[in-house]
């Protein structure tokens, strides 16, 4: 087992974890910063976000406004303390990263041209033609390098945390292509490993995106909190899941069920808009909540298509013309080409909504500060309470780079006051992990890795998908316990060292089984509907304040389930009030 | 519908050389070379190792060599074989194991032509920037770091210190910028002998780019470059 | 885990002497990359007729026998048409490197431009002859 000496640790290279790395070296020359990521960091799952990141820009919009719009969006589940801090430097931060070199997207004078997104009340989203998240993740990972600080050990996974009394001391790392283990002693580390679309069956995350840093805190007793809350992107192609941006409805595509008729207006975000004139926060621009939720009743009504078996409405773009397409959608009409075979200036994108993102994560403070000391966690993976019930699109790239930069300062000034932790009693832990990762090697069996992982994703979609009752979801922990017992008793029957992606495949089943459970834990518990956390048993079909006006904290219990407290939520300005989208203004703006 | 698919296996523990395994897959016509791979790993055999994430052509993840050519196995589809097909590991780099290869050489590259924004100014505000402007780079800002290029390039075949497609792109990206002003120190790698001089403009790495950035053109605007950088450098006192 | 690992056995495989023939695409660079050769028999005929002309008038004549025979007219003929196939793809790969203008303009261009030579070449040495 080598073993490495460093100041911060920081496991993830995607948006969240390279900005960290970033402010950490800027903030403290001298530090020494590991990043490890178990891909190279330029396929981290920030290379996929298509639409653009938020940030007040415009003459005519305020700090004000995109607070307003992020509570609200978030059905009033938002820490709004963080959602001030978020809105008050996302500007500076879009503002860094054009000075790294980002190619953002620009209006006739030079100037960064925004445009609408969904919830938003205003254009105020920049963007880098539709692979925003792309040139977000490269121009982090290329500025990396000018960093002679930043140290990368790509392709390195993390099997645990090693922790002492309370406190950080570092990671035990497998490296790939050697199969060996690190112990890696860090005074801070940072998590930023992404979400936990995987454990469902439709989404639109990459293979990677399997909850391991979720599933690493919560084991040493940290808790996850509203996890109850996963995103249904609206439109993901049916079949794969990939991606088709809400951008596509900025620019001004509709969205029509099997008879052609644009459903969105019978559920409270109409009238509707002309063709070609969208506008914020009405119809196809509303929260991505309201929309999935949207195409479930569209679809118990029959009145959805059908795409190779799946039931599918339609994205309209044909109206915007090749030409504006190619210029503001290249990415889009190359994927409905490849992946659907339809010509998005010609013909209608079967779309379907799919799993896209966790609100909830890793309990951290304002300042990304976990219960652990030295333990940060940053982007997805965490909760640092500015999403609440429901993310509005675009506001998660701009949250990783906003929190991306706390968590990286915040871990350097920790690192240089910690002391190194006594190594003995950690030697000691790490030869146990060793002894326990040997014993998982064995014989192939009948049973599989791949096996339980499918029924896991078929199990979460069907008993915590858009809408939820009791029955479905008791049946879905049910399922996931009995699977939990089998993932005990199989085996990786690849035995060699280098690249053992069976192995690295079972860790990450183990992380995905007990983010599951998390999440449906937390939904069972939360008895009304808000935000992305919808519920059809009978009383829990509306927001209940008075009860709920709180966030979920879910920890893992000896017995391996989730027990389930609360915690309030921090409101400063913006009382509850009813959400309201397409013509009826909002009690906000109506002050 | 099935097919077959010839996977080159080679594990470091146990192989000298890389051997064919046959297995059959059931496909359709929207499986991609990915999907077949994830079958079977998934079904047939668990210990087969591959790279992959987006499986949307963005990452950069799964290039292999199918049927001899690179490709991105998440955007090439069985329905366009129509006998069997051999997939391979990406050609030129070493193979770590199965359809791994060795990307820290093309790291290593990418690294050193500093591909990042030079600029001295350090006022908190964007830089101006015409769409006309970032209309010359913005091309070649879409690379997605596949190395399928590399894999098409017979110059870094024959001599792996040659920078390569993607990395001489990437220098040719941030020279293009408007708001860099990193060029003078980006040239000295760029006018080495394994810089861009060490390409004959066999062209095929624009064939096979998933993203049609065309390198080889970017290569050889380097060129154009690098040329007029010695004809100054003689001038300048 | 915990022995010292050997170094990893990458697999490398080397390129050999043939590797352009492995592949078409290879093999039409090559093609490209020949017609050199043929240019480079049309240079030394050309070469030796200047080193004749100022030789004497019975190695020019004899040069001129030279020119004309069969075997020295096909391969003439071969650099006349491996010179054009060169000239066809350097003048594609040519706006890719400079792109001042629309792609298909500048092509036309060095075509109408090669003529344009070719012809006042013509009229040229055929006014003199």
């Amino acid at each position: 087992m080598q073993v490495l000496e460093t100041d911060i640790a920081i496991i993830g290279g995607g948006g969240a974890g390279l900005r960290a790395a970033i402010a950490a070296a800027e903030a403290d020359p001298a530090c020494r910063i590991t990043l490890l990521s178990k891909v190279y960091p330029m396929r981290s799952h920030t290379v996929a976000a298509e639409g653009g990141a938020a940030a007040v820009t415009l003459a005519q919009d305020s700090m004000q406004g995109h607070f307003e719009d992020t509570v609200t969006g978030g059905d009033w589940l938002a820490d709004q303390d963080v959602v001030e801090y978020f809105v008050q430097h996302a500007y500076e931060e879009l503002v860094n990263l054009e000075r790294w070199g980002c190619p953002w997207s620009r209006r006739e004078d030079g100037s960064i041209q925004v445009r609408r997104f969904g919830g938003m009340k205003t254009e105020r989203t920049w963007f880098a033609a539709d692979k925003t998240g792309f040139h977000i993740l490269h121009t982090l990972f290329q500025t990396s390098f000018k960093y002679p600080n930043i140290q990368r050990l790509d392709e390195f996974f993390v099997l645990d945390l090693l922790v002492h009394e309370q406190q950080i001391v570092g990671v035990l790392a497998i490296q790939l292509n050697t199969g060996e283990l690190y112990q890696i002693h860090a005074k801070s580390v940072i998590l930023a490993t992404g979400g936990a679309g995987r454990v469902f069956h439709h989404n639109t995350n990459g293979g990677i995106v399997t909850g391991d840093g979720m599933a690493l805190a919560y084991r040493h007793g940290v808790a996850l909190r509203d996890m109850e809350f996963v995103q249904y992107h609206p439109t993901g192609l049916p079949g794969s899941g990939i991606l088709i941006t809400e951008a596509c409805r900025g620019e001004g595509g509709i969205l029509l069920n099997r008879d052609g008729y644009r459903y969105l207006q019978d559920y409270g975000l109409g009238p509707q808009t002309p063709l070609g004139k969208p506008e914020n926060k009405c119809m196809e621009l509303g929260p991505r909540d309201k929309l999935s939720q949207a195409f479930w009743h569209e679809q118990q009504q029959g009145r959805t298509g059908d795409c190779q078996g799946h039931a599918v409405v339609y994205l309209d773009l044909r109206h915007l013309g090749e030409r504006h397409l190619q210029q503001r959608l290249p990415f889009i009409c190359e994927l409905a080409k490849a992946y659907v075979n339809v010509d998005p200036a010609k013909a209608l994108i079967p779309i379907r909504p799919a799993v896209h993102y966790t609100m909830g994560g890793i309990l951290t403070d304002a300042q990304c500060q976990t219960s652990i000391a030295g333990l940060f966690a940053v982007g997805e993976c965490a909760s640092v309470g500015l999403h609440g019930a429901n993310r509005l699109g675009s506001n998660s790239l701009s949250e990783l780079l906003v929190f991306g930069h706390v968590a990286g300062k915040q871990a350097a000034s920790f690192a240089k006051t910690a002391k190194a932790a006594a190594r003995t009693e950690v030697d000691q832990y790490c030869q146990q992990q060793q002894q326990q990762l040997q014993a998982k090697l064995g014989v192939k069996s009948a049973d599989s890795i791949a096996a339980i992982r499918h029924e896991m994703t078929l199990a979460m979609e069907q008993g915590c998908g858009i809408y939820r009752d009791t029955a479905g979801m008791q049946q879905c922990l049910a399922t996931l316990a009995h699977l939990q017992q089998r993932y005990q008793q199989v085996f990786v029957s690849d035995h060699s060292k280098v690249f053992n992606t069976e192995l690295i495949q079972h860790y990450e089943l183990g992380f995905g089984l007990d983010v599951a459970n998390a999440m449906v834990s937390s939904a069972l518990a939360r008895q009304e509907s808000r935000g992305a956390h919808q519920r059809i048993d009978e009383g829990m079909q509306q927001r209940n304040d008075e009860r709920f006006l709180q966030h979920s904290l879910a920890q893992l219990t000896e017995q391996g389930a989730a027990s389930i407290r609360y915690q309030p939520v921090r409101i400063t300005q913006s009382k509850p009030a009813v959400r309201r989208y397409g013509a009826e203004p909002s009690q906000q703006e109506q002050r | 519908m099935q097919k077959t698919l010839v996977i080159q296996r080679y594990n470091p523990e146990q192989d000298h050389k890389p051997h064919p395994q046959h297995f059959t897959v059931p496909c359709d016509d929207s499986t991609s070379v990915l999907d077949a791979l994830l079958y079977i790993q998934q079904q047939l055999d668990p210990t087969l190792a591959f790279r992959w994430s987006c499986r949307m052509a963005i990452c950069g993840s799964c290039g292999v060599m199918v049927n001899g050519i690179p490709k991105l196995g998440c955007k090439t589809f069985l329905r366009d074989y129509k006998d069997d097909i051999t997939v391979e590991a990406l050609a030129h780099f070493a193979t770590e194991k199965d359809l791994i290869s060795d990307m820290s050489v093309f790291l290593t590259h990418l690294q050193a032509v500093k591909p990042y924004l030079i600029n001295h100014d350090t006022r908190p505000q964007p830089h101006q920037q015409t769409p006309k402007q970032l209309a010359k780079y913005a091309k070649f800002s879409n690379c997605i770091n596949c190395g399928l290029c590399y894999s098409a390039c017979p110059q870094f075949g024959l001599n792996p210190a040659f920078l390569g497609p993607a990395a001489l792109t990437l220098a040719q990206r941030y020279n293009l910028d408007s708001r860099d002003q990193g060029k003078a120190q980006r040239m000295p790698q760029l006018n080495g002998k394994n810089g861009v001089w060490g390409c004959t403009f066999v062209g095929f790495c624009s064939d096979v780019c998933p993203k049609q950035l065309d390198p080889a053109a970017a290569v050889n605007q380097g060129k154009v470059a690098s040329a007029a950088d010695f004809v100054i450098g003689i001038f300048k006192p | 885990m915990s022995e010292p690992r050997q170094v990893n056995r990458a697999y490398q495989s080397q390129l050999r002497r043939n590797w352009w023939l492995k592949h078409g695409y290879y093999q039409r660079y090559m093609l490209r990359e020949a017609t050199v050769l043929p240019l480079l028999f049309f240079c030394g005929c050309l070469l030796t007729g200047l080193y004749s002309l100022q030789h004497s008038e019975q190695s020019w004549l004899n040069w001129l026998a030279f020119m004309a025979t069969p075997w020295v007219i096909g391969l003439n003929l071969l650099t006349f048409f491996a010179s054009l196939f060169h000239a066809k793809t350097f003048f594609e790969l040519f706006p890719r490197v400079l792109p001042i203008l629309p792609a298909p303009l500048m092509i036309a261009g060095q075509w109408l431009g090669t003529l344009s030579v070719a012809l006042l070449l013509a009229l040229l040495l055929g006014g003199v002859l």
